[in-house]
């Protein structure tokens, strides 16, 4: 029992991601990878040939596709690039592992020495290192229930996991805060995501966490105290790291006023998260750690990547969306907030940018206005991305033109985008055919005015006694009158003539 | 033993598109021949009576169409059961894959059926692959065709068996220490072992991944030559398979052996390294050499018998990786589930599927690539192998082909060697050609004494050339295998 007072305490966890690349095919062979969303839905064991299953006799063969997806990433953290890596066998026993060992690369990974900035909660800049972030093959899944929701007495093994490429991400001890670690995983998957290497559905398992976490403590007595490592497997979304890191906190400390075990060789213990109480549980003490006797595999060759092969997937790499986001707030005036949003789908991000392109006069922030709010509910609604309903950046730039000459009304916008979802005609073009467009007969709209003055009377009162707020009243009823063909600015700079003067 | 006259794959291919024989005609031939001897020879542990007799009305209706059937067609191959084909079951001479059919063919068989050969049965084998006398078979010993008390060698055992019995003029084997050449020279065949790369591994169950090669058994050097074309070349399910051009094995014709520098490493020769009668035979093969003008060289190669140490630690730690697949949760045998627990499942399955050689190189290769031992032995081992490497392209700038016995001793008595070690050191001349991944072949020159029942076996000789030099290993060989003119007739 230890008793000394703390006098600091502070956390410690490095970061090891797994990413499960959405290439085609599985990292060995060609046989439908279920992180791809074509197959994602795949039933039990279809995704199944003689190299998954490990039948005798069978070779795997390298996924170039994922060998470039993982180059593109580590370009994206800064890391290095290995010109030699190779593959490793790790050896042990488990149902959902067919060969009995994984491929994985052991002490040449493909990239290295990387770091990554993150901008936290509090508004800081932090550089997280990046160790190496290398390649492997992800396991089957055990599972005990049936097709169907009935339980099976026993394990059921599905093999359509097996050997999806996994990339697995490993980070400096740079963090002192969960709030950090769940920044950077945001932040990763952003990133991830951006570059198209997966989809990050974090439900689907698309993106796993393992945090190792420990304490330093200084001693009132001046000692100073690292507890042991441990090490939270598997974590599939963000509040559980969350949960898993806070609670380590509050547990290693209790734990080492019980034990009093510090951090030595031997002293790093594997735990799992339960996601219902929120707190960690012990899988096994490194005592009985495996003894994965790594060789390399001699089955596959050693990937070479001469400067063609590097320059090619190096000009692939676009602008990151930490870069872009700082563009938009520093040259097109956006939000923070909503430059967030744009980024985060490479699609949603590239279609602002081209309109923001094709109209060259500033309108970015309206640009964006309309891509994150009318845009946005209506794909919302259609259950697609707002770069995936058809409508082209020209024609957002047309909708702004029309908004910026007072030719449409805000009414009219949701209208003229469903017309634009399923056409290639210009904004204007449809906006005319189907009567879309403001109508500027002043007599019209003087008429109107009149009309809701004398419907309003206590409303029109209220504005000539400067209440402004009652003019939305007398709006509505002239945008009802018309039918929406007016355009609400231009109504309400007609009733406050009226009114005011 | 058959009586039937012998014919080489390349006599049968020729008659069958020469419309001389249909292909029907040596398919039934090789039945009878097979159900004549193989009761007592054992070679074949499944022959695929139906099935060959049904391709080879396919190949006679192709030659009755006009169409070429390939340039081994209607030839039938026997194929070691640790390579896959859709007949049949695929066992490696195995209990723990007793029973399991594979749903492809390996690259190799798909090849020589493209080429109109017929796979005709699958031959015994050590399990696994590991052995040196096809006695560490599940499902029964092999005799040697020429003294049915003497092994036919392995661990490609059956394969050689049945060609040197005269079943069939081709078999397929593999080699990853010397497992078609030593089994070719106890039963007096040609057996090829290529460079590590020229054919495609894809379908033959792993044994040392880095080490297997796929290679034939035939009765002349010029089908040897036939089989490794058809088979050889890159193969896109193999990635360690070579982009080399596969005409690049066809041998160089008509080799004068007057011009060429053979090397005899003092190593192989040495007094008291081999039989007699062996020794004899490899002095009266370099005396013919001789006097035909070959330049005989002497050459060094001090690290010939550190190859067994090197080959007993890269092997067996391939091995107990290679083999993990075979945990009875997919496929083969699996111990009945007492609920004690997975782990005691895997072990049980295991303990009870595999032999003891097998499950003695599983245990030596987890050793040797155990935390705290991997730099003692594993990784000694790559170096030293790095060195054996070396020792040959030294030993090959001064001589074009290595020469010397492919065994020290003939075929021996059934359990003549009970203890590992011994059986171990068989390979002694055959193994580094695996390590340093350069080609081997043993072709047949003389029979040893006879004994007092006036058995005799077959010698054979061992010749190895640089990495992808097939072309001209074999053109040597066949200009030797002229002057040699060896009798594969079976005694009475």
């Amino acid at each position: 029992m230890n008793d000394v007072a703390i006098r600091t305490k502070r956390l410690k966890v490095g970061l090891e991601i797994h990413v499960e690349l959405q290439t085609r095919s599985k990292m060995f062979t060609r046989t439908p990878n279920v992180a791809h969303p074509d197959f994602e839905d795949a039933p039990p064991n279809t995704l199944v040939d003689p190299v998954v299953a490990a039948l005798p006799g069978t070779l795997p063969v390298m996924n170039r596709a994922a060998v470039e997806m993982s180059m593109l990433v580590g370009l994206a953290l800064g890391c290095d690039i290995a010109r030699f890596s190779k593959w490793d066998r790790k050896n042990y026993y488990y149902p959902d592992l067919p060969k009995g060992y994984q491929i994985s690369q052991y002490d040449l990974p493909l990239c290295h020495d990387g770091e990554f900035m993150i901008r936290t909660d509090e508004g800081d800049d932090r550089r997280i290192g990046i160790i190496r972030a290398h390649l492997e093959e992800d396991t089957g899944k055990l599972g005990h229930d049936l097709p169907g929701g009935s339980t099976f007495e026993g394990s059921l093994v599905d093999l359509n996991r097996a050997g999806t490429p996994l990339l697995e991400i490993v980070t400096h001890p740079d963090f002192d805060r969960a709030e950090d670690v769940v920044t950077f995983g945001q932040e990763l998957r952003v990133l991830c995501r951006f570059l198209g290497v997966t989809q990050g559905v974090m439900q689907r398992g698309h993106m796993r966490f393992e945090p190792n976490i420990n304490l330093e403590m200084e001693l009132e007595d001046g000692r100073v105290v690292k507890t042991p490592i441990v090490e939270v497997k598997n974590l599939n979304s963000f509040r559980a790291v969350r949960g898993a890191i806070e609670h380590e906190y509050d547990r290693q400390e209790v734990e080492w006023r019980e034990t009093g075990r510090e951090m030595g060789p031997g002293a790093k213990s594997t735990y799992g998260w339960d996601d219902e109480k929120m707190v960690t549980v012990l899988q096994r003490e490194k005592e009985d750690a495996h003894d994965y006797r790594y060789f390399p595999d001699p089955d596959l060759v050693p990937v070479v990547v001469d400067d063609a092969w590097l320059e090619e997937v190096r000009a692939q790499l676009p602008e990151l969306p930490a870069a872009r986001r700082t563009r938009y707030v520093d040259d097109f005036g956006l939000r923070e907030k909503d430059a967030v949003v744009l980024v985060e789908e490479r699609g949603l991000s590239e279609l602002f940018e081209a309109s923001v392109a094709t109209l060259n006069d500033g309108s970015a922030v309206a640009i964006a206005k309309l891509l994150l709010n009318q845009c946005a509910k209506r794909a919302n609604e259609s259950g697609c991305g707002v770069h995936q309903l058809g409508i082209s950046a020209d024609q957002i730039a047309g909708v702004i033109k029309l908004r910026e000459a007072d030719e449409l009304g805000t009414q009219s916008i949701d209208a003229l985008l469903a017309l634009l979802s399923g056409s290639d005609d210009s904004a204007r073009e449809l906006a005319e055919r189907e009567g879309l467009l403001v109508i500027v007969d002043e007599s019209q709209l003087d008429a109107w005015c009149d009309e809701a003055i004398a419907a309003n009377e206590q409303a029109a009162e209220d504005v000539r006694n400067g209440k402004m707020a009652a003019i939305g009243r007398l709006v509505g009823h002239v945008m009802k009158s018309s039918g929406g063909s007016v355009d609400a600015k231009s109504v309400q700079a007609g009733l406050r003539k009226k009114l005011t003067n | 033993m058959t009586n039937a006259p012998r014919h080489t794959c390349t006599e049968i291919a020729n008659a069958v598109r020469g419309g001389e024989r249909t292909a029907v005609e040596v398919i039934e031939e090789t039945l009878a021949a097979i159900d004549a001897s193989n009761e007592s020879i054992n070679a074949f542990r499944e022959v695929f009576h139906e099935e060959a007799m049904e391709t080879a009305r396919l190949i006679d209706a192709k030659v009755a169409r006009g169409e070429d059937p390939g340039r081994l067609a209607g030839v039938p191959v026997g194929i070691k059961d640790n390579i896959a084909t859709t007949e049949g079951t695929t066992t490696c001479g195995s209990r723990i894959l007793e029973g399991y059919r594979s749903p492809f063919d390996a690259t190799v068989v798909e090849r020589l059926r493209s080429e109109g050969a017929i796979p005709i049965g699958r031959t015994n084998c050590d399990e696994f692959a590991m052995g040196s006398s096809t006695e560490n078979c599940a499902f029964g010993t092999v005799r040697n065709p020429w003294d049915t008390s003497r092994v036919p060698g392995g661990s490609s055992g059956g394969s050689a068996a049945a060609v040197g019995s005269g079943m069939v003029p081709a078999a397929i084997g593999s080699d990853t220490g010397g497992s078609i050449r030593q089994p070719a020279s106890f039963c007096g065949c040609v057996g090829l072992k290529p460079t590590y790369g020229r054919v495609s591994r894809y379908g033959l169950v792993a044994f040392g991944s880095s080490l297997d090669q796929i290679g034939p058994f035939t009765r002349t050097v010029e089908d040897a030559t036939l089989l490794l074309e058809v088979m050889g070349g890159r193969d896109r399910r193999d990635s360690t398979s070579a982009d080399q051009p596969i005409k690049d094995v066809v041998p160089e014709s008509n080799v004068d052996l007057a011009g060429m520098r053979i090397g005899v490493p003092r190593q192989y020769v040495q007094s008291g390294a081999n039989d007699p009668d062996v020794q004899a035979c490899v002095d009266d093969v370099v005396a013919r050499i001789e006097s035909l003008g070959g330049q005989i060289v002497e050459i060094d190669l001090p690290l010939t018998e550190t190859g067994i140490s090197t080959y007993y630690v890269i092997a067996p730690a391939e091995a107990s990786s290679n083999l993990a697949r075979f945990d009875g949760i997919r496929y083969g045998y699996r111990a009945t589930d007492d609920g004690s627990g997975l782990e005691q499942l895997y072990a049980r399955t295991r303990a009870e599927g595999f032999g003891p050689e097998v499950q003695r190189r599983v245990m030596l290769g987890t050793y040797v690539l155990s935390s705290g031992y991997y730099d003692a032995y594993y990784k000694r081992a790559l170096q030293v192998r790095r060195l054996i490497k070396d020792e040959f392209d030294r030993a090959f700038k001064s001589c074009d082909i290595l020469l010397g016995p492919t065994s020290p001793f003939t075929a021996f008595e059934l359990g003549g060697k009970p203890d590992p070690m011994s059986m171990y050191l068989c390979d002694v001349y055959t193994v580094n050609a695996n390590i340093a991944g350069i080609c081997g072949v043993s072709i047949p020159a003389g029979m040893d004494q006879a004994d007092a029942d006036g058995r005799r076996r077959p010698i054979g000789i061992h010749l190895q050339a640089q990495a992808f030099e097939e072309s001209k290993l074999l053109g040597v060989t066949a200009a030797l295998e002229k002057v040699l003119a060896f009798d594969d007739t079976l005694p009475g």
